[in-house]
């Protein structure tokens, strides 16, 4: 779906919140790196997909009504095979219900599990003095303790990205520690410039997070996607 | 200098300047302002109070009982009227076909009271239909030490000035202007702006990065109006000329409604760090930071690299200089063996030291041109790209005051030494116990241009910010 369609939708729906699989369409047709993921509706269409996607794969509940999944108990990981899909599957359901009593499930994204890698976060607000601003971090306790983050004002340029990158604390974590490979910097730099332009290309967007990216030696790879948009 | 075609040229550079309903007996603006006319300006005052005039006439200057009957068009104006007759002194500025006013008149809509606020939405609509420049209101208005307008009685007249300056804060542009001259450095041109609600902060940094006067500008300010035209204008003054941005109230002032892992981290602070960076700004936390900046970018070369020589006149000091320039980000590097070569040929290592950092006190004794030998060796050291040289109160006062001239020759010397290299050179002159003495010798170091700075901790923290400017610009 076009961003124009994904936003009519949900607009339609009453939803300023995209779903996990809208917001990973909208975000790899901007040429961001993100795990491919589908929805599925039924345990069924679940066991087709991760069969697809291929093993170990994990499943997420996708609901407009509930946005804390794991406290829902609506994400299950490392699910290695067809059986393990289809009990993650009802699972998944009977725990949002119980947890949530009346969410609206509208189903349950697909996708492979990717390999653990240096977490980071890339994400977007908007601010009320100055706009949109991109933000970068590392994942983890990093970001929830110790607020190690740098923002930039969209749009921004190459050298505000590689700045962005370079002024956090945490930054030997990303150059490698203890015998860690480094990340990939450059592929970092290409996800907070694609995103700049993709919320720059898309003033709707209010709030975005990829949340956490995986950073590994060649590449990074968005594993969630968050994006609020404006009421119409 | 002035900026041709720029709306507010006329305005910062006035020839014709009122000054409208200033009271006896003090008469703060007139006198504020009697530099202007001393200078050859022409200075009127607007008072119909009769029993204001008499004291108005005897400091020699015109007054008019009506604004109409000033005889030519007012370049600048300053007004300190009730808030209740500011729009009626407003629509006679306009009629007179002046160009700008300062508003002291304050009650505003910083005070939240509905007059205020109606009040200063009249003032803001009549000034943008006339395309008026209002600056303020609640503010002290500009300063221009070259032409004698002031705003304040202390503030220097000056024709030398270099720093561009503005302030939401009206105390703190007066103690910036006043901190800055104590510190031997005046400003071109100042502007407290107060409420902000005609000329925003955007449209002075404007004219002073086009202003060849304003080599640098600095700015206290707590929010532009217009985030995103203040980002553009700081990033486009920030190509010209370093611009050094003291930001006040940085407590969040409040939690915003979010529903992303984002916006919860997106503080406004951290949101202001970033786009001073951004923009390659200079980022400062109070006056003391940004006056000790402002001596390193205007008095001192720019570092061109991190590796500093440190020349202590005891050993104790040249652990402490070590320690703050190392806090600071920078190195303090071996010197190459040529250099070594020739400190060692003269040091006296009893009780001294020629490594980096120096302790070279019992070499020099007094001597400026032992002074001026190592000053010279170890610039031309390829590992060095500045020097900090401490200067001991607390040793040398006792013969500074008994021989002035050795203090004289010896800040002669470093002036050589500084003119000679394009690595900065500053010097840290702790008071000691000599507070007195030491505050009593800062003009010979002002009229030298010598950037002296009070510890080792401010120096460091001002070349570190000039260095990191100067990372931002490669």
């Amino acid at each position: 779906m076009s961003f124009a369609a994904t936003l009519a939708l949900a607009r339609a729906e009453g939803r300023t919140l995209l779903n996990e699989v809208e917001a990973k369409d909208l975000l790899r047709e901007a040429g961001v790196s993100v795990t491919n993921t589908t929805l599925a509706r039924s345990a069924a269409e679940a066991v087709t997909q991760a069969e697809a996607a291929g093993y170990p794969v994990v499943l997420k509940v996708v609901s407009a009504d509930i946005s804390h999944k794991s406290d829902a108990g609506g994400v299950k990981l490392n699910l290695k095979d067809a059986g393990d899909v289809r009990a993650a599957y009802d699972a998944i359901v009977a725990s949002c219900t119980k947890h949530v009593p009346g969410a609206r499930i509208t189903g349950v994204a697909v996708q492979h599990m990717a390999p653990a890698g240096t977490e980071v976060i890339v994400g977007m607000t908007t601010d009320p003095q100055f706009g949109p601003v991109m933000m970068f971090g590392l994942g983890g306790i990093m970001v929830e303790i110790l607020k190690d983050v740098s923002f930039r004002l969209v749009p921004l340029t190459e050298r505000d990205a590689g700045q962005m990158i370079s002024e956090i604390k945490g930054k030997p974590v990303l150059d490698g520690v203890r015998g860690q490979p480094p990340s990939d910097i450059a592929a970092l730099r290409r996800t907070i410039l694609q995103v700049s332009q993709f919320v720059e290309a898309h003033p709707e967007v209010r709030e975005l997070d990829l949340n956490p990216i995986f950073a590994y030696p060649d590449g990074a790879i968005a594993v969630d996607a968050r994006i609020v948009i404006s009421e119409a | 200098m002035t900026v041709p075609g720029h709306k507010l040229d006329r305005m910062f550079n006035p020839k014709v300047v009122a000054v409208v309903g200033d009271k006896g007996p003090g008469y703060m603006w007139l006198h504020n302002n009697l530099p202007f006319k001393e200078q050859g300006g022409k200075l009127y005052s607007v008072q119909l109070d009769p029993k204001e005039i008499e004291g108005i006439e005897k400091l020699g200057i015109q007054n008019f009982t009506s604004m109409a009957d000033i005889p030519e068009p007012i370049d600048y104006a300053v007004v300190a009227v009730p808030r209740q007759v500011s729009p009626y002194v407003l629509k006679d500025l306009i009629a007179n076909g002046a160009h700008g006013a300062g508003f002291f008149t304050s009650g505003f809509a910083e005070t939240g009271e509905e007059l205020g606020v109606k009040l200063q939405n009249q003032l803001v609509e009549a000034a943008k239909a006339a395309n008026f420049n209002l600056v303020g209101p609640n503010c002290m208005g500009l300063y221009l030490p070259k032409v004698g307008v002031r705003f304040n009685n202390d503030a220097p007249v000056a024709n030398d000035g270099r720093i561009g300056f503005l302030s939401q804060s009206g105390t703190h542009g007066i103690m910036f202007t006043l901190v800055a001259a104590a510190n031997g450095m005046h400003l071109s041109r100042c502007a407290s702006i107060g409420n902000a609600v005609v000329l925003d902060v955007s449209d002075y940094v404007d004219y002073l990065m086009q202003d060849d006067e304003s080599e640098v500008i600095g700015m206290y300010v707590e929010g532009p109006r217009d985030g995103r035209r203040f980002f553009a204008t700081l990033r486009e003054a920030c190509e010209r000329k370093p611009v050094v941005v003291w930001k006040g109230g940085q407590t969040e002032a409040g939690a915003r409604a979010t529903s992303s892992h984002t916006g919860s981290l997106a503080s406004s602070q951290a949101i202001w760090e970033g786009m001073v960076r951004q923009c390659g700004a200079i980022a400062t936390n109070n006056l003391d930071e940004t006056i000790d900046v402002m001596m390193a970018l205007t008095k001192a070369k720019r570092p061109k690299g991190p590796g500093m020589a440190l020349l202590a006149q005891t050993g104790g000091q040249s652990v402490s200089i070590t320690d703050a320039f190392a806090k600071a980000g920078f190195t303090v590097p071996r010197f190459t063996d040529a250099t070594y070569g020739e400190l060692q040929s003269f040091f006296n290592v009893i009780g001294g030291s020629y490594q980096n950092p120096l302790d070279m006190g019992g070499t020099i004794q007094g001597k400026v041109e032992v002074l001026q030998r190592i000053l010279d060796i170890v610039e031309a050291d390829p590992n060095v790209d500045g020097i900090a040289m401490e200067l001991s109160a607390m040793f040398a006062a006792r013969q500074w005051k008994k021989n002035p001239e050795s203090l004289d020759q010896m800040l002669d010397a470093l002036v050589a030494q500084a003119a000679k290299t394009e690595k900065p050179l500053v010097t840290v002159l702790h008071p000691a116990h000599e507070a007195e003495y030491v505050a009593s010798v800062q003009h010979k170091f002002h009229a030298r241009n010598l950037p002296a700075f009070q510890s080792f901790e401010r120096a460091a923290a001002a070349l570190r910010r000039v260095r990191e400017y100067e990372l931002g610009r490669e």
